[in-house]
């Protein structure tokens, strides 16, 4: 039981739903989606996220559409239908809870170890 | 200095170094590899893909003229290696509860569809004993216990499913393809070493002594290696096996030509290379090299399959289907194991068929010197050079080729080179035939035999010595065949060592040696004439007799089973003995029966006894005994010391008591006479007693009495002192 395995295992928990916000805030081009997670200071692999943004699309929560780039060919844009947008509020709200629940039982025991928590979150 | 190609990727043109390309390629095909089961397999693909080529396309832009190594390496860092998903993903999809949950390394397989994988993970060796647990859902260690205790029996099995069975690492990560090649950048003889030893990732020095030294030992052991010693052909030392193994890589495994196949060759590890745990993958490094050289095998079988006949075929299929990953039951696994076994058999049948036409040929071509002694000149050696050449090495060469072809997937021979083979070889056997014909006819007659005799200098001698002459203390010959039966030739003469010596009883009183000369011949009288050209010497000097060491035959009177038959007559009581240099290559053949004989080859020992040279026999009235038998054991000797101690000294207690007897009744004998001495007396005195009375004179007849009493008084006391003084003095004396 290493920190390291345990400190992914943590992050890979709200990778989703971490990638799903950044969608839902409008459309977006998957490696713009890496930036912005990226100065958030949360890393993901580029080529994690393809797979998973097909496996959203697959299960209907994201459409795409061709636009076309002053350089090359045209690119995919990925945006968030109405079915990915429930699937998004749902996580969220159980999000929620959950940061509610780990905030509360961690906060009066120790407050660095939260913050830092959070931070990384 | 590098090459640089373009290629259209997703729709750009990329400018890329040729090793660029090759590692931006495998990264793909890792990636295709590990996506096999992914719904959207093809557009998570593309998207990659096109995002490379975006990469690729910024890159060129900052003013670069291509894309080197670095860039790529960087750019895959960036977007991942299929292993650093895993960590990543497959907790995503566990979350959203979609495809089925993929092996993932740290699970045991215990999903439905079950198969059979190699547990890299947790492995001894190669992992063949937990993946097996895993399938049948027991403790890894009871089958390693098994595996173990059966490790005899169990050991090919065991390499084989590591070759065959995939490895769940392989199959979660998706396998760089490591393929073996011969490196021509580095090669001694053939390249073979350097490119097993990139394979394995051993140091190239290793891989060559490998192959080397079993290679020396070989060359060193060479005269006590058999040809047909089957355990040694296939054992990696002392024998050619290594050698022959080296000969077959460097035919089947291709060349590393390409910049492609060089990196294949040396397996940079390229879209493998975990930055996160090096040195789990330097200790993958072997084992999983182990496991893709046995589907490089696969996929050659596969290949050579096609050429072979359609059984071969449905066996490459199978291999191939292993190979593929299907689902590979158990069963399966056995039918493979049964099938490999089968066509090694038949390997090795078809390999010592090679073998021993190849040790045939080189034979005769070995023993072409002797040909003139034998062969008629013209058309007796043709043939004979004919039959070799065609009977014996076409074969050789054609199936030589006809392998060398099928292992380098050549295209099938023409019909024109197989007949021109075939009617060869029929002109070789006809060849062969007539030769055998031609030299029955030589060797049809025989000759007259008649007996001559051979003055003995010293027949009268008691012991006879056999020994061979003119031989020379030569350097044994560790020629790898033996030329039989010549015993050695020079220019013009060979020896025959074609002598038989009968052992038999002489009539006389002395020893007689008797000769009689032997040919065949293409008749009768050349027979004959051949018997008399035969100058074979025997010569006695003092107690040896010198028989030469062969009949001499020269080329113009041809070998036609020329032979002396030597008759040595031993008479009753003298001794013989033979030097075992002469009953190693000649017949020795005691008899008895001295009429009555033929002369024949095949000897019979009329006799029951155990001839053996080298010791010596004396002849008795039942036949040739050898001498000194008796005493052989000193065990007997002592106890029939004993024996003879023990019976002299009963015979010495005999002889005391009838000493004793005969003294005891010497002394009764004695008793008697006084007692009858006494009773005269006695009776004397009564007469003169009654003659007194008579007399009636009184004082004189007092004084007689007196001294008639006294004497038998005296003998008494004598008589008792030899009573008492015999028996102590017998007694102490016994």
């Amino acid at each position: 039981m290493d920190i390291q395995n345990t400190q992914s295992q943590m992050r890979k928990g709200v990778l989703e739903f971490c990638i799903l916000s950044v969608i839902s805030q409008g459309e977006v081009y998957p490696s713009d989606i890496v930036d912005k997670m990226k100065a958030a200071n949360l890393n993901i692999l580029e080529g994690t996220l393809y797979p998973l943004l097909t496996r959203l699309k697959n299960a209907g929560y994201l459409s795409y559409r061709w636009v076309e780039s002053n350089s090359g060919p045209p690119r995919k844009y990925f945006v968030m239908t109405d079915e990915g947008h429930t699937f998004y509020e749902a996580l969220e709200s159980t999000w929620r809870e959950l940061a509610d629940a780990v905030h509360a039982l961690t906060q009066p025991s120790e407050t660095t170890l939260s913050e830092e928590n959070e931070t990384t979150l | 200095m590098k090459k640089v190609i373009n290629i259209n990727f997703q729709g750009r043109v990329v400018p890329i170094e040729e090793n660029a390309y090759e590692i931006l390629k495998q990264y793909v095909d890792s990636l295709r590899q590990h996506f096999a089961n992914e719904e959207g397999k093809e557009e998570i693909i593309n998207d990659i893909e096109s995002r490379i080529a975006e990469l690729f396309a910024e890159t060129l832009k900052k003013g670069s003229t291509c894309i080197t190594d670095e860039d790529v390496e960087n750019i895959i860092k960036s977007m991942g290696r299929p292993e650093d998903f895993d960590d990543e993903e497959g907790r995503v999809k566990s979350q959203l509860g979609g495809e089925q949950e993929k092996t993932s390394s740290q699970q045991s397989y215990t999903s439905t569809n079950r198969r059979l994988y190699r547990d890299e993970n947790n492995r001894v060796f190669g992992g063949v004993c937990s993946g097996v647990a895993n399938y049948f859902g027991i403790e890894p260690l009871v089958v390693r216990i098994l595996a173990a205790i059966t490790f005899g029996f169990s050991f090919v099995p065991y390499l084989v499913l590591w070759i065959a069975v995939p490895s769940s690492a392989t199959k979660v990560i998706g396998s760089t393809r490591k393929r073996l090649f011969r490196d021509m950048d580095d090669k001694i003889i053939g390249g073979v070493g350097s490119g097993l030893s990139h394979y394995f990732g051993i140091n190239v020095w290793i891989a060559r002594a490998l192959f080397f030294i079993p290679f020396l030992s070989f060359v060193a052991h060479f005269n006590r290696w058999e040809f047909f010693g089957f355990p040694h052909v296939l054992s990696l030392s002392f024998s050619p096996g290594a050698t022959i193994i080296y000969i077959i890589l460097w035919i089947l495994v291709p060349e590393a030509v390409t910049s492609a196949d060089k990196l294949e060759m040396k397996g940079e590890r390229v879209d493998l290379n975990s930055i996160k745990n090096t040195i789990q993958t330097d200790m993958e490094g072997f084992k999983g090299r182990a496991e893709k050289f046995g589907s490089d095998i696969k996929e050659r079988a596969q290949g050579l399959g096609k050429d072979f006949s359609p059984k071969a075929q449905k066996f490459a299929d199978e291999v191939v289907y292993v190979a593929k990953r299907n689902s590979l039951g158990l069963g399966g696994v056995i039918a493979l194991i049964a099938k490999v076994f089968t066509y090694f058999i038949l390997a090795i049948v078809l390999f010592s068929i090679i073998i021993s036409l190849f040790a045939g040929g080189v034979a005769c071509i070995g023993l072409s010197p002797l040909f003139s002694y034998v062969l008629g000149d013209g058309t007796e050696t043709a043939l004979a050079w004919f039959g070799i050449i065609l009977f014996i090495w076409i074969p050789i060469v054609g199936i030589i080729i006809w392998i060398i072809r099928r292992l380098t997937k050549a295209k099938r021979n023409s019909a024109l080179v197989r007949y021109t083979f075939v009617s060869l070889w029929l002109i070789g056997l006809f060849c062969f035939i007539s030769l055998l014909v031609s030299l029955r006819n030589d060797f049809r007659y025989r000759n007259a035999a008649v007996e001559e005799s051979v003055t003995l200098s010293n027949p009268k001698i008691d012991k006879l010595e056999v020994l061979l002459t003119g031989y020379n203390k030569m350097v044994k010959d560790k020629s790898w065949f033996n030329i039989e039966p010549f015993e050695s030739f020079d220019s013009d003469t060979v020896y025959v060592p074609n002598t038989d010596i009968r052992i038999v009883k002489s009539t006389t009183d002395s020893f007689y040696v008797t000769v009689v000369r032997v040919s065949n011949g293409s008749s009768k009288t050349e027979a004959n004439e051949l018997a008399n050209k035969i100058t074979y010497s025997i010569t006695q000097k003092d107690s040896i007799l010198a028989l030469y060491k062969g009949i001499p035959i020269n080329t113009t009177d041809k070998f036609r089973n020329q032979r002396v038959i030597i008759t040595i007559a031993v008479p009753m009581g003298k001794r013989i003995k033979v030097d075992d240099k002469i009953a190693w290559k000649n017949n020795v053949q005691v008899c008895i029966n001295n009429n009555n004989w033929d002369w024949q080859h095949d000897f019979f020992n009329t006799d029951d006894l155990n001839w053996e040279s080298n010791k010596e026999y004396i002849m008795t009235e039942k036949g040739l005994k050898e001498v000194g038998k008796k005493f052989d054991l000193s065990d007997d000797e002592n106890s029939y010391d004993k024996d003879e101690s023990i019976e002299e000294n009963k015979q010495n207690l005999d002889e005391l008591k009838h000493d004793i007897e005969e003294k005891q009744r010497e002394m009764d004998e004695k008793k008697r006479e006084l007692q009858r001495q006494l009773d005269d007396e006695q009776r004397r005195l009564d007469e003169k007693k009654r003659e007194l009375k008579l007399n009636v004179d009184t004082s004189g007849l007092k004084a007689r009495t007196q001294k008639v009493v006294a004497v038998p008084k005296k003998e008494k006391n004598q008589f008792k002192e030899i009573d008492n003084g015999l028996t102590p003095s017998f007694i102490n004396t016994i």
